[in-house]
């Protein structure tokens, strides 16, 4: 069974994710340095969202399907709570295709620094936000 | 048959005979090639004297290529080189790419044997059927760089083809302990300390140059293996990464699985990390890319300061360990410095990893009180102090001062020092260990503790596993989502060294560029070039048995189970980062081990194991008073 009941939920949660990150310039300001467009493919529960840093800020757009993406990266939606958590292990998720990615990869690999300080941020995030019932920590 | 050269090297330096013998194919069926093979002739070398020191004339060393080098196949450049190491007394080896085996294969031989010791330097000259010892005077205390250069000019004109150096550099001839062998400037077979054996032999360098081609029994069958492959690697984010930023593109993954070590094994995050990252590494010295034979991945890197304090010229790059240890371990985070470190390295022909984490030893020692400037030469060792710790390096490369303390390896300097400077240690069997934190993934704890030359995260595929690089399905235990932490990882211990031994020690794919294939691709591959018709049982078998021996010589050389535990500077848990409070349950996993493999209380392999693996020369030497029961009954 899924860790997210709905696909409702899950956008929810992964969305207010995205924007919080957009807002912590921590993270954001190398992320948009990349002025790379990502596709975020999930499945169980289905969902597709884009992460957009091309432009002045970082605009992220649920169901987005039109947008051509310079990255796609494709996984279930339970990889992706395990992996906002830095509990996956990213090398062996590639191997294994439990992760997909689509696009230049060195450029992929080199976001890698940026979003490192987003795992200390999900717990936290679940918790304030009322999602603490998805925090594994 | 295809894939041999079909001959190997004997040189006696001791009264300077060359012979060719020809190699045996039931033979080499039977072990298949690289550490196989070379295992198999040490032993038999040794076997009436087993006891002698590493820097003696009584300690064979032996250079084998595998039956794909020189294939012409992406990841098959490598070749291996085993002995007694000086640095730990223990059974020692090294795994090494670059251009040098190829051109052996290609000048008709599989392996080099080197037996006793010259009186003055020499150095082995091999131009096809023309091989012969020469006075290497004139190039013993040049460098490596400059031997390297001086060799390929002096020779090229007496030589079919442009020929390929492996050498010493002055280390290796002062015989620090862990000295290495250099080819192409930066190609190292780094690990063990086989440098030194070179040096009390007074050899200096094998220059070859081959003119032959190698068989391929099966051309067409590998054809459309490369075509298959090709899709495979295309597809592979592993080789992707370490295409565009070299082995160094584990410092932005291993920092976030808490692989990486800091500060001598005391943290495993740190702010600092990406100023030695690949981008950084991109934007302050990246100078091109290199590669090793026929290998389309070409994930060396070349690298250039251009002025500063660490001005170094464009060479070979530091790789990820190199990177970690002078970088992470040290605290240091100018990437230049590292750069800098990495080229005084592979001028004098040192081991990056033993010399950066002997370094950060040191650093400990001084930043506790035990050591002052005044044992240090002046140099203050703090922990980031590049200056000091580039000095240093340069210090253990000339045999010098402090460094030639830090010379005899850190266990022999933590002796020297004192005063409980042992807590320090990073080793495991005299090895300083590599730049993977077994506190991440607990079975690498084990495979570096019984590991038989010493702490070593190449010994077995258990890092390229456990770690996510390889997956090979038709392996159970090597496709298998263990839970975290220790449960199952003897067994997974067991598969990745008898895979292991196969894969990267006797076939010698390259456990980087390699990694993406199966073991159905890696076996065919095999069968295609050699023409044998090998299964997976078979090779693991051959595997298993080549693991067996490995241990044994180790045994034989005095190591037992007290050895196969881990230094306490690794089992302490951090109270931070991404490995917070993990330790790797040694006892839970060794006893575990022991008993998938069939040791003894003293870390031994039964004797009733080792005969019926074939292995009674060693089952003799481990156990002579069996065999001397057994020759008695015999009398009566």
């Amino acid at each position: 069974m899924s860790v997210f009941e709905s696909r409702e939920i899950f956008k929810e949660v992964i969305v207010g994710f995205f924007n919080l990150l957009g807002d912590t310039p921590l993270v954001a300001d190398k992320l948009m340095a990349s002025k790379m467009v990502i596709r975020f493919i999930y499945s169980d529960p289905d969902l597709a969202v884009v992460v957009d840093c091309s432009g002045d800020a970082m605009d992220v757009r649920p169901d987005d399907t039109d947008t051509k993406a310079l990255v796609e990266m494709s996984m279930k939606a339970d990889i992706a709570h395990k992996f906002w958590f830095g509990k996956v292990n990213l090398t062996m998720a590639l191997t294994r295709r439990q992760m997909v990615a689509k696009g230049p990869i060195p450029k992929i690999l080199k976001l890698l620094p940026a979003i490192k300080p987003s795992y200390a941020m999900y717990p936290k995030y679940l918790d304030e936000n009322g999602y603490s019932q998805y925090n594994i920590h | 048959m295809g894939g041999y050269a079909g001959n190997l090297l004997y040189v006696d330096l001791t009264n300077g005979q060359v012979q060719v013998k020809p190699l045996d194919m039931a033979f080499a069926r039977e072990n298949i090639g690289g550490l196989g093979i070379g295992t198999r002739i040490f032993l038999d070398l040794i076997k009436d004297k087993p006891q002698f020191e590493a820097l003696s004339a009584d300690n064979p060393f032996i250079l084998m290529t595998g039956p794909l080098t020189g294939c012409g196949m992406d990841a098959t450049a490598r070749w291996s080189v085993c002995s007694k190491s000086p640095l730990t007394g223990y059974w020692g080896d090294a795994n090494v790419g670059g251009h040098f085996g190829s051109r052996l294969k290609l000048a008709g031989y599989d392996g080099i044997v080197i037996t006793g010791a010259a009186e003055k330097p020499v150095c082995l000259f091999i131009n096809d059927q023309e091989v012969e010892l020469r006075d290497a005077s004139e190039y013993w205390g040049k460098d490596v760089y400059a031997t390297t250069d001086a060799l390929t000019k002096d020779f090229r004109d007496q030589s079919s083809k442009p020929g390929q150096v492996l050498t010493i550099g002055p280390a290796g001839e002062k015989q620090v302990r862990f000295a290495n062998l250099i080819n192409k400037k930066g190609h190292a077979a780094g690990r063990t300390g086989l440098g030194a054996v070179w040096g009390a032999k007074k050899l200096k360098a094998i220059y070859v140059a081959g003119s032959g081609e190698l068989d391929i029994a099966q051309p067409e069958k590998l054809k459309a293996l490369r075509k298959e492959l090709k899709e495979v690697y295309a597809d592979s984010i592993y080789i992707s990464s370490i295409q565009s930023a070299g082995t160094p593109a584990h410092l932005d993954v291993g920092i976030i699985a808490g692989d990486i070590p800091i500060k001598n094994w005391q943290m495993s995050d740190w702010d600092e990390i990406d100023e030695l990252g690949p981008a950084s590494i991109e934007e302050k010295i990246h100078a091109g890319d290199r590669t090793c034979y026929a290998c389309t991945v070409a994930c060396k890197k070349n690298a250039e300061v251009k002025e500063g304090p660490f001005k170094t010229p464009k060479g070979p790059g530091p790789e990820y360990e190199t990177v970690a240890a002078f970088g992470t371990m040290c605290l240091n985070s100018d990437i230049e410095s590292v750069a800098k470190a990495n080229e005084i390295c592979n001028r004098y022909g040192l081991d990056t990893i033993s010399c950066g984490a002997t370094i950060a030893f040191a650093i400990d020692c001084f930043e506790d009180g035990l050591l002052t400037t005044q044992e240090t030469d002046g140099l203050e060792l703090r922990w980031g102090n590049s200056a000091a710790i580039v000095a240093m390096a340069e210090k253990i490369g000339k045999n010098e001062g402090f460094g030639a303390i830090l010379a005899k390896g850190s266990v022999k300097a933590a002796e020297h020092i004192g005063k409980g400077a042992d807590q320090y240690l990073t080793t495991v069997k005299g090895l300083e260990s590599p730049m993977h934190d077994p506190r991440n993934t607990h079975g690498l704890g084990l495979a570096f503790g019984v590991s038989p030359r010493g702490a070593c995260h190449e010994a077995s595929l258990v890092y390229e596993v456990e770690g996510g690089a390889m997956y090979i399905p038709e392996l159970p235990e090597l496709a298998e989502d263990l839970p975290e932490g220790s449960r199952g990882r003897a067994r997974l211990n067991v598969a990745c060294q008898d895979y292991g031994m196969f894969f990267s020690h006797c076939a010698i794919f390259c456990n980087l560029g390699a990694a993406p294939l199966n073991a159905t691709q890696a076996v065919a591959m095999l069968n295609h070039v050699t023409g044998f018709d090998y299964t997976l049982d078979e090779v693991m078998k051959i595997g298993r048995r080549i693991w067996y021996l490995k241990r044994g010589l180790t045994n034989l050389f005095g190591a037992r189970a007290k050895d196969d535990r881990l230094p306490a500077r690794l089992m302490t848990p951090l109270n931070e980062g991404p490995t917070q409070g993990s330790v790797p349950d040694m006892e839970l996993m060794l006893k575990a081990f022991y008993k998938l493999r069939g040791l003894d209380e003293d870390g031994l392999p039964q004797e009733a194991v080792l005969r019926e693996l074939g292995l009674a020369d060693l089952a003799d030497l481990l156990y002579p008073e069996a065999e001397q029961t057994a020759l008695s009954s015999k009398e009566v």
